[in-house]
């Protein structure tokens, strides 16, 4: 893909320039896995053969997602769609306990990208399939006329292998309440890229494969904060699991220049999404272990509350008041006055 | 949407400085209040609407100390 | 820790005056803070807190919101804060109209709008607020910006509130960013205890305490709390920016119905930039054209503090969030918007 050169309408028709660009995809794409790709329309995984590499058990679980990306800006300190697209997927499956053997890829393309950033954003996210080792193993392009879409949308489908499930409704009274590292920091990223201002905080985008399944046996309910950030996520674990989450102010895992950020442009900052955290309960007698072991991934892992009896989400505040905390209504944006 | 958080000027261009909100730093139009590099001001919707009184900056860094 | 102090002496000083007290906070950001920090599940049962008409969007009136949107439908491109697309009004929100294929710009200030205008002809940016946002939006004149001025004076609406027999306030928390445009000088007339507070949780707590003592000593003054930014004087380069742009008329509030001398109109000398100049024909014709858009919603006397969200047979019923009915509903700070976030 040549540096200055545009998306073309032909390139989502099916016949040679489609191929093209296909074929231009698939070069960057490098990881192979077990998937046996015939020229089929799907890709096809031997379970009876190849599931041993995943999971050491019989009783094999298959866990599948889909998720859609629509990101602005589509380039920011930490990544790019590319890297949310695959990372969410992946995480997706992750925070359910199941280890994820192959990604599909389909994107929608305006007419009038540019080749370049396509090229980008491919090249990332084979970077995160390398890594993790995740082949991506099929995939669709189509290209829509210019201002029929914003840019790009890129749609990731995974499926994952588990030997048990991990729920998000799980919370046991007693447990510890966990996050895996401070939050938000995709949201600063982004805001700060489309608002202009400067900081160092760069996208907590990255994918969780390992960091969970190191604890995931400790784990009794497990999310990962993105859309509608810790307040959604926690509101859901709370209801689903027909308990009450009661957190700390002063223990809360955000950065200071996450919160400034907030303030800035009056946004919650208990709504603000994170693409490469989670959060947990955890039994009251295993959440030191965990911790311990969370944090040579993540510093700032910690305990943040308690999980009761009752419902709800409630803080405690640092003037030693209690307040709840609601999941995110309304449109998020900037407010003045 | 009123600030509670003040910022620190750190660098000046006519009608124009960059502001550090703790680590955020965003430029900020100076254009109604007569400030200099070091000084803190109280930001409103991109502008900057009063400088903080000098004697009382060892409030504002115990403010920011303990957080909003 | 500080704050716990503050609290302690709230509550044996509340408790000294052993009666009913209604503290009315008047800036949105207030009422914001007091339902961030919990503030009113920590005071004793004898301090009720209110909330004001502190929040510009809310006490934009109807008729202004309808201006706005006509200008929109009828193709002039229009750039607000965010919280003014939603405000619903006769012929729905700016959001509606945008959905319709109305140019309407979401900007963050008047810097932004500034720079849309040198590049979308025609561009009226839409001034909402008191002293505090007119000082920008008076620059962005001086830049070039032509407006439509919803903006409002702080003062006449607390003379107003107090003028009205039926509200109840034995104390004010002042608002602090307009105070530090105005001053804290300007307040002295009004005879009530008064606190002008910042917006951290001890401020609004410190300031609760301050106005304690002033109903124990039987004082009716105004006292300044956030010393390390407001001054006396107020901030006298805004305040000229302001009188050179801005002159003063009559306008309407939701809620609290025409003030005398309570907005602000563009001078003549800048018509040019005036969108109610510019558009006067466009204006009176939409004027001519809008029927009252018939609601039971309950805004104006919430935001008097007449009744509370829940006394509103719309709140968090077919009034939401997500869904608002009310300006109270649409703003983050407006009082039934708080009230929906944090019930207890």
């Amino acid at each position: 893909m040549k540096n200055n050169k545009i998306i073309e309408l032909e390139m989502g028709g099916g016949g040679k320039k489609s191929e093209e660009l296909i074929g231009n995809i698939r070069k960057i794409l490098s990881v192979k896995g077990k998937w046996k790709n015939t020229k089929d329309d799907g890709a096809v995984f031997d379970l009876s053969r190849d599931a041993t590499c995943c999971v050491s058990t019989e009783r094999n679980k298959l866990v599948f997602t889909t998720d859609a990306f629509i990101v602005d800006p589509l380039f920011f300190p930490g990544g790019d769609i590319g890297k949310i697209a695959i990372c969410g997927t992946i995480n997706d499956l992750s925070v359910m306990g199941a280890k994820p053997i192959g990604i599909s890829l389909s994107l929608v393309i305006e007419e009038g990208f540019l080749q370049s950033d396509l090229e980008k954003i491919i090249q990332s996210i084979n970077k995160i399939s390398k890594e993790a080792g995740i082949p991506i193993v099929t995939g669709d392009t189509k290209v829509t006329e210019k201002g029929k879409i914003d840019k790009i949308e890129i749609t990731t489908s995974g499926v994952g292998l588990a030997k048990e499930i991990i729920s998000n409704d799980g919370a046991k009274v007693g447990d510890d309440i966990i996050v895996s590292g401070d939050l938000g920091e995709h949201a600063v990223a982004l805001l700060a890229k489309r608002f202009n201002y400067q900081t160092k905080i760069k996208s907590d985008c990255q994918p969780l494969i390992a960091e969970i399944q190191s604890v995931a046996k400790y784990l009794t309910s497990c999310k990962d904060p993105t859309r509608g950030g810790m307040a959604a996520v926690l509101n859901e674990m709370a209801e689903k699991s027909k308990t009450k989450f009661v957190l700390e102010e002063k223990d809360l895992p955000y950065k200071k220049e996450t919160v400034a950020i907030s303030e800035l442009l009056g946004i919650d900052v208990f709504s603000f999404p994170s693409e490469g955290r989670f959060v947990a309960t955890v039994a009251k007698k295993d959440s030191q272990k965990v911790i311990g072991i969370l944090k040579k991934y993540n510093k700032s892992a910690r305990i943040i509350g308690e999980v009761q009896k009752g419902k709800e989400v409630w803080l405690k505040t640092k003037i030693g008041a209690v307040k709840k905390i609601e999941v995110p209504r309304g449109k998020l944006i900037p407010r003045i006055c | 949407m009123c600030l509670a958080i003040p910022g620190k000027i750190i660098k000046i261009k006519n009608q124009l400085a960059i502001v550090d909100f703790q680590g955020v730093k965003k430029e900020i139009n100076i254009s109604i209040v007569d400030v200099k590099v070091g000084d803190y001001v109280m930001v409103h919707a991109g502008f900057a609407i009063e400088k903080m009184e000098k004697e009382n900056v060892k409030e504002i860094n115990a403010y920011l100390k303990n957080g909003i | 820790m500080e704050s716990k102090k503050i609290i302690k002496n709230i509550w044996e000083k509340a408790q000294k005056i052993n009666r009913p007290l209604r503290f009315m906070e008047l800036c949105g950001t207030h009422s914001e803070a007091i339902a961030k920090h919990g503030i009113k599940n920590i005071l004793p049962k004898n301090i009720k807190l209110i909330t004001g008409p502190g929040c510009p969007v809310c006490v934009t009136d109807q008729s202004e919101i309808d201006i706005v949107t006509g200008l929109a439908l009828a193709g002039i491109p229009i750039a607000c804060y965010g919280d003014a697309t939603n405000i619903p009004g006769s012929l729905g929100s700016l959001e509606n109209a945008r959905q319709k294929g109305a140019q309407v710009h979401i900007v963050y200030d008047v810097i932004e709008a500034l720079e849309l205008s040198r590049k979308i002809p025609n561009l009226v940016f839409w001034g909402i607020g008191f002293e505090t946002t007119t000082v920008m939006t008076a620059w962005g004149i001086q830049e070039g910006l032509a407006v439509f001025s919803s903006h409002k004076l702080f003062p006449p609406a607390m003379e107003a509130l107090m003028a009205n027999n039926k509200i109840r306030v034995d104390g004010f928390i002042n608002p602090g960013h307009v105070s530090a445009i105005i001053g804290a000088e300007v307040y002295e007339k009004f005879k009530i205890p008064q606190v002008i507070a910042g917006f951290g949780a001890e401020d609004v707590l410190l300031a609760i305490e301050m106005l304690l003592d002033q109903i124990i000593s039987g004082e009716k003054k105004v006292e300044n709390e956030y010393t390390r930014l407001v001054k006396k004087e107020g901030n006298q380069k805004a305040q000229k920016i302001i009188s050179e742009i801005f002159e003063i008329r009559n306008a309407s509030w939701r809620g609290l119905g025409e003030i005398e001398k309570s907005g602000l109109k563009i001078r003549k000398k800048y018509q040019h930039l005036d969108a109610e100049f510019i558009h006067r024909d466009l204006i009176a014709k939409i004027k001519k054209e809008i029927k009252p858009r018939k609601s039971i919603c309950r805004c104006g006397e919430v935001l008097q503090g007449l009744i509370e969200s829940k006394q509103c047979k719309l709140f968090g019923k077919s009034c939401t969030p997500d869904n608002p009915q009310g300006a109270c509903m649409v703003s983050r700070e407006g009082s039934c918007n708080i009230n929906f976030r944090f019930t207890e």
